[in-house]
Parts: C-alpha cells; structure tokens; sequence
C-alpha cells in the first residue's frame, strides 16, 4: 500500500525547472533513500511535498487525500513531519519546550479551556510532557532536558531536531540531509535511531549526500539528476549503475 | 553551593509570592504621599500597558510601534459610553478591552503575512491614523481638547474616588493581566507565539498556523492596553488625544526591552525604571527623551536581552 504518491510533480523558479516531473511512491513501514547532485532538486521536493512550496504542475497524494495546496500546517496535522538540511531547532528554547512545540497538533487544549477549565488543560499539558520524555528518551536526550537547544553539541542538535518532528507523530518523516557536518561517530548514533524510528512504525524518506549512510541506512532509493528522476531501486542496484556513477563523476571521457 | 531540595525550593517560592502580595496589599499605607502614589498608579497603568505588549513583541517577535493606539482606544471608548450613554464602569472596561481585541483582529487580518518591518511600519501608521481621527471628529471625540468630566467609576458598592482606591483598582488589573497572562504562556498557545518569533517557518512546520496565531497575539496584546486605557480615562477624568502620540507606543516599547523581552514579570523594571527617571528628571522638559535615551543604549549595549529578559532581538 503507498503511503504517499506524487504524480508529475512540477515546479520551475523563472527558467529554471528545479522539479520535473516527478512521480514515485513511497510505501508504508519503508525507509526510502533520495540522492542527487547539488542543484538536482531534492530539497525543491521535500518542500512541494510539505507545502512550503505548492507545485505548478502535478499532485500528491497521502493517505488517499490530496494535499497538493494544503498549507503547511496542514500537512502536519494529517500526518507529515520534516526536518531541516539547515538545522532549524529553536534555539534560545530548552530542549523539553522544542518537544512540546512539536507535539502543538497534538495537545488539544483551545484557548477556551485555557483560560476557562484551566485544571484540565494542565492535564493534558502534563500527559504531552510525558510523552516528551518518551521521544527524549529514544534519542538518549533525556538528561538534556533543561538545556537550551543552542547549548547542545551540534550532533545532539541533529537528534533532537529530528526528535521535535516524532513529537507531532506523523505516519510520514522526512529528512533533509539529516548527517550533513556530522562526524562519523555521530553519524552511527543517527543511523541507530532512524532504525529505532522504523521499529516503532514510521515511514522514513530521507535525502541525503553520504553515500554510505544512504546505502546503509535506506532500503530503497531513487536518484534525481537535473530535476527528473533518473532511476530507481535497491541500493545495490544503484551502486553499480554505470549511469549513476557517470552523473556523480562525470563521464569517463571528461575524467 | 548547597543543595536546595525541591520541597523546600517550593516552599520558598510560596512564601516570597505571599510576601510579595502583603507588601502590594499595603503599599498605599507606606507611601501615604499623594503624589508618589500617582507616580505608583502611573507604574501600574504601565505594566498593564507592558505586559500586553510584552506578548506581542516579547513572545511573538512582532514589532508593534502602535500599542498607543489601542489604549487610547479603550480611553475613549470608556469617556464616550461612560459620558454620553450612562454606561457604569465595569461594562465600559470590558467593552473597551473587547474593542481594542477587535481592533487589533482588524488591524492583524490584513498585516498577518507581511514581514516584519512592513508590519512596523503599519502599525505606526494605525497610530498616526487613530490620534489624527480623534483630534478632527469633534462631536464624537471632542477634538483636540478631548473629552471631560468623566464620572467617578464605581464598581457595586465601591466608589474609586481617591489614589488609594485607584491604586487597589489598578492593583487588580494587573493581577488579572498577570494571571490571565500565566494561563496563556503556559499553554500550546504561548509555545506557538515563542516558536514563531525564534523561526517562523519551523513554526509553521510544527503544525501552527502561524498568520492566524500572529493574529491572536497581537489582538491579545491590544485587549490589555483597551483595559490600560479605559483606567486612564476614569483616573484622570479626561481623555484627550495628545496621551497617545508615537512617543508613547516608543516610550512602552523602551520600557519592555530596558526590562526584559519574553519572561511576563521582567517588562516591570523597565515599567518601574523609566517612570521613575521621567518623573525625576520633570524639570528638564523635552530634554528628558535624552536620558531615557542614554539609558536604553547603555542597557542594550551591557544586556541585550534586557535587565531579566530571555530573548534579544535577532540579527
């Protein structure tokens, strides 16, 4: 069963077509891999696909409803979560609050019982702090509670950027360059975690430029070269394709 | 250092909370001088004032140079249904809270999606816009001599006629705006209005329709500066519309950075700071702007983030 499909996704910026044409599936409980040169418009995806940008062409379908113009909270809230290539944790904010501000679509208090029923807002408040503690927990960060998110070394800001976006308890995560200026030490913890985050049911997308963290890590992976997408398949598969090896080093002649 | 326990941490906060509500309780029979009361009455009108601002740019990042305008709002609706249309104080200081909430919903309707300096900037036009309306629509808002005579309020049995009984009323406001406040911030609400002034597009991703909550600050905000108004107006009996210039929306915005942006308690140094120093320094006329001046840079240079704040302005 696909979880999500996109069907001729397309978007151009002036002359430029960042995404062209794009259709693949992603199925449920899969890991799957995108890789690309720079400029091949990977991140363009990931945007068309959580609203940030909305397509000039082509649809996406998750869990059989159109969200192609849905708006970006939107998305969230039926069950789409994402992370950042940038790394976009709320800094100036304790590790514990950036989980709460990613459980937002899930803590159901309206401003009405905010002020009016304060004592069973609490209560749903204390039960999303539990639940906080249970994604800290996954990601070893639980010590790390209090801290502001600017004080964390950087591989622990990755982790927890990821844990912010568990928080909302999408069906569908994506991530940007999740190992982008991570050590390799850390980049074991991450591959750890993401499979920890499979076992508990999550369907995983990720992009990324480390080849072997992708070929490790994802069961299954397409490739997009110039906006379109070039090819698919198992990573071994991809591995000893001679067309992608060509368009990551260039063709044998110019070498 | 020793180690506190939690208990006894718990047990401190208590009784300096209870001490802090004794001495509040009888401040006006420490300071029985008339004239450092009204400047107490002032600090309370302020942080009122502060406090909702404190929301708008504080905890959702928005520069607002018009919160002026919704307290003198909230001034006129409390002279004008209080004057004209026999309206008792308690109905016109709900009505004129609302109002500035409405006001502000219509005023954020249309600013929700512009960028920050854009937004600015039409908030000083707002402010421009409604002290220019109450100087020249004479029968309604008296012009530039304003409206007199306001009647002394009474709520139930209680005529507030002297400082002390303004103090107590005013006492009470903040106490609520304080409260209502608490209830706000420590809510998914309050998180929203803090995660979209650190990034707003992260915001967004995490599920928060940041346009609509940018909305809900912002009229929030204004809703306690209607409340500041509306005291204002009973408190000096007259309203006029050189109380709600741009200096003023500058002067509430000085008092919140001096103090501190993003924690509800810090504004009130800031609140009690530059009261004091433009009162000190009455003698020196306009020339007072130029110490207030000086002590805002040497704060911003010293703390960015004010005396007790937690969030500096970003680059």
């Amino acid at each position: 069963m696909f979880l999500l499909e996109t069907r001729q996704l397309m978007k151009h910026f002036g002359g430029i077509m960042a995404v062209n044409e794009i259709s693949l599936s992603i199925e449920k409980g899969e890991i799957l891999g995108m890789i690309g040169p720079n400029g091949s418009g990977k991140s363009t995806f990931v945007n068309l696909l959580t609203g940030i940008y909305t397509p000039d062409k082509g649809q996406t379908i998750f869990k059989n409803q159109d969200i192609t113009t849905l708006p970006v909270h939107r998305i969230t809230e039926i069950g789409i979560a994402r992370t950042f290539q940038n790394l976009r944790v709320f800094q100036n904010i304790s590790v514990m609050t950036n989980i709460l501000i990613g459980r937002h679509a899930q803590i159901h208090n309206s401003l009405w019982e905010v002020y009016l029923r304060p004592l069973s807002a609490w209560k749903r408040e204390k039960a999303a702090r539990e639940k906080a503690l249970e994604f800290l927990e996954l990601a070893h960060l639980t010590d790390r509670r209090d801290e502001l998110a600017k004080n964390l070394p950087y591989g622990e800001q990755r982790l927890l950027e990821i844990c912010r976006a568990l928080a909302s308890e999408p069906e569908l995560l994506l991530l940007d360059e999740p190992c982008a200026g991570m050590n390799p030490v850390e980049m074991d913890t991450l591959a750890e975690f993401i499979q920890r985050i499979k076992a508990s049911g999550t369907t995983i997308f990720i992009i990324e430029h480390n080849m072997r963290f992708i070929m490790a890590v994802a069961e299954r992976i397409v490739v997009l070269n110039m906006g379109k997408k070039f090819k698919e398949g198992s990573p071994l598969e991809i591995q000893s394709d001679r067309g992608v090896q060509s368009i990551y080093l260039g063709e044998e002649e110019d070498v | 250092m020793p180690k506190i326990s939690k208990k006894s941490a718990v047990k401190f906060n208590v009784i300096s909370h209870l001490a802090v509500i004794a001495g509040l309780a009888v401040l006006p029979f420490i300071i029985e001088n008339p004239y450092y009361l009204g400047i107490t009455n002032l600090i309370l009108i302020y942080t009122i004032l502060c406090m909702g601002l404190n929301l708008i740019l504080g905890y959702t990042g928005l520069l607002s140079l018009g919160h002026a305008a919704f307290y003198g709002l909230g001034g006129y609706a409390t002279a004008i249904l209080m004057t004209r249309y026999g309206f008792s104080f308690l109905p016109a200081l709900i009505i004129s809270g609302l109002l500035a909430l409405i006001f502000g919903m219509l005023l954020g309707v249309p600013t929700r999606k512009v960028r920050g300096d854009y937004f600015c900037l039409l908030t000083i036009a707002f402010g421009e816009i409604f002290r220019l309306v109450a100087q020249a629509w004479i029968p309604f808002t008296g012009g530039a001599m304003g409206i007199v005579g306001i009647p002394i309020p009474r709520i139930f049995s209680w005529t507030i006629r002297s400082e002390t009984d303004f103090y107590y009323l005013g006492l009470i406001l903040v106490v609520f705006t304080y409260l209502s406040l608490v209830l706000l911030t420590a809510s998914r609400f309050g998180r929203a209005f803090v995660a979209i002034r650190e990034d707003e597009l992260a915001a967004s991703v995490m599920g928060i329709n940041t346009p609509a909550y940018k909305i809900l600050a912002f009229s929030i905000g204004s809703f306690y500066a209607g409340l500041a108004g509306s005291y204002l107006a009973v408190y000096q009996t007259t309203i006029t519309p050189s109380s709600f210039r741009l200096d003023e929306s500058c002067l509430m915005i000085i008092m919140v950075i001096v103090g501190g942006m993003g924690s509800l308690l810090a504004p009130i140094s800031g609140v009690i700071i530059m009261t004091l120093a433009t009162e000190a320094f009455r003698s020196l006329a306009d020339y007072r702007m130029l110490i207030i001046g000086v002590i805002m840079v040497t704060v911003l240079l010293f703390r960015p983030q004010g005396l007790f704040g937690t969030a500096a302005f970003k680059d």
